[in-house]
């Protein structure tokens, strides 16, 4: 609980953490409608690909420095040496950048769903599977900064976009499911299980290569 | 007399560059060691391989104490956009019945709620070693602890540690400002 309250205090304090990946996001989207010139109906069908796209990037963004400045600052050599588990601290922290940036956008493209197809069922069938896929989007990139952790962000992205296209595949199921008023939660359970498989394995995984770079 | 650390022929080398081979010391509890070398003889592996966030290319460590290590590194572990009082409650010593003593004597006590970045180099490392004068650990492991302080600091953190000593605690460090510390020489040369 200390280590929660602590992250959450280093991420609530930089701002630029947390509204900067915020920020980008409603840009996107309230710059989508806006810069392009189709029927209404149309921008029905091409908004939730615009959605996912801004989702990706913005979780991106968000964990650009998601480890660097604890590396740089010494604070993830102390971690190492304190914390038995260092993957229980990625975990946290993972967490705590869902908690302030995930579920703020999961629920602002539910709100932007519902602006641009006002329809609320749809809007509350896109909290969850917005929620998921945050979650997953961040598991990921912290994974690809962790490996490109003294190489720059670019090198870490490159190696996870690969690993984030299937799941855009999937995302793009949900919407057809959607759309066709089919049960969609097949979809949402299965991003349940790619979630839950993530949320342990990667962890470790990251730990593995924090401990490398710290070496 | 409890020996806190055993290390027995240990090696160290980065890439094809050997930093020092062989090594071997004890530690015991209330007694000190200072490691000395010229730059890039391998005194801050060193000290990284006892903390555990190195592993030796060669050779064995062990390890005899309950509490964590208390190390610190070339780095502070603070964070710049924060106060004092917020990197206090990080580095978990808020509480600590001690902390308003340290904060007069190391003249920090008015500055709680300034942001770390605005604080001259040597405050934040004084701010960093509140982490060791602080802590309940059985090895004090330092890197460099004297760089950044002025003469008086130096001599608080000599004053500490000389009582560490007497607590029965053990102390590793490295340093080119030369401590009044009763300590053991241990001499790393580039191999």
């Amino acid at each position: 609980m200390k280590l929660l309250k602590f992250e959450l205090l280093k991420l609530r304090k930089k701002s630029r953490g947390w509204l900067g990946p915020i920020l980008v996001f409603v840009l996107i989207m309230t710059a989508f409608p806006l810069t392009v010139e189709i029927l209404n109906k149309d921008i029905d069908q091409s908004f939730f690909s615009v959605l996912w796209i801004a989702t990706l990037l913005v979780m991106m963004l968000a964990t650009e420095d998601i480890f660097l400045e604890d590396f740089n600052d010494g604070t993830l050599e102390q971690m190492a040496i304190k914390h038995n588990s260092l993957s229980g601290v990625i975990t946290i922290k993972i967490f705590v950048y869902w908690l302030l940036i995930g579920l703020p956008i999961s629920l602002l493209g539910a709100l932007y769903g519902f602006g641009i197809t006002t329809s609320a069922d749809l809007a509350i069938q896109l909290i969850p599977i917005l929620m998921i896929t945050t979650y997953i989007f961040l598991n990921v990139f912290s994974f690809g900064n962790a490996l490109s952790l003294t190489k720059g962000s670019i090198l870490g992205i490159l190696i996870t976009m690969p690993l984030v296209l299937p799941l855009l595949v999937v995302l793009g199921k949900v919407v057809i499911a959607i759309n066709l008023g089919m049960n969609f939660l097949g979809f949402l359970f299965l991003l349940l299980g790619i979630l839950s498989i993530i949320i342990f394995v990667l962890p470790i995984i990251i730990s593995f290569v924090i401990k490398a770079h710290l070496e | 007399m409890k020996k806190i650390l055993v290390a027995e022929n240990l090696s160290y080398k980065i890439n094809d560059t050997k930093l020092f081979q062989n090594l071997s010391f004890s530690l015991n509890e209330g007694a000190a060691i200072h490691i000395l070398g010229s730059n890039g003889s391998g005194k801050t592996s060193l000290l990284k391989i006892i903390s555990g966030l190195t592993k030796q290319t060669k050779g064995k460590i062990e390890k005899n104490y309950n509490k964590d290590i208390c190390f610190i590194g070339h780095k502070n572990a603070l964070k710049q956009y924060l106060t004092v009082e917020d990197n206090l409650s990080l580095l978990e010593i808020e509480a600590h019945g001690n902390l308003k003593s340290f904060l007069q004597l190391l003249g920090l006590e008015k500055l709680l709620d300034v942001m770390v970045a605005n604080l001259s180099y040597g405050q934040q490392k004084k701010l960093a070693l509140l982490r060791l004068f602080l802590n309940d650990s059985d090895l004090l492991v330092l890197d460099e602890p004297c760089v950044g302080l002025d003469k008086k600091s130096q001599d608080i953190l000599c004053t500490f540690l000389s009582d560490q000593l007497i607590a029965k605690k053990a102390l590793i460090f490295s340093s080119h400002i030369s401590l009044d510390i009763s300590a053991e020489v241990l001499q790393l040369d580039k191999a």
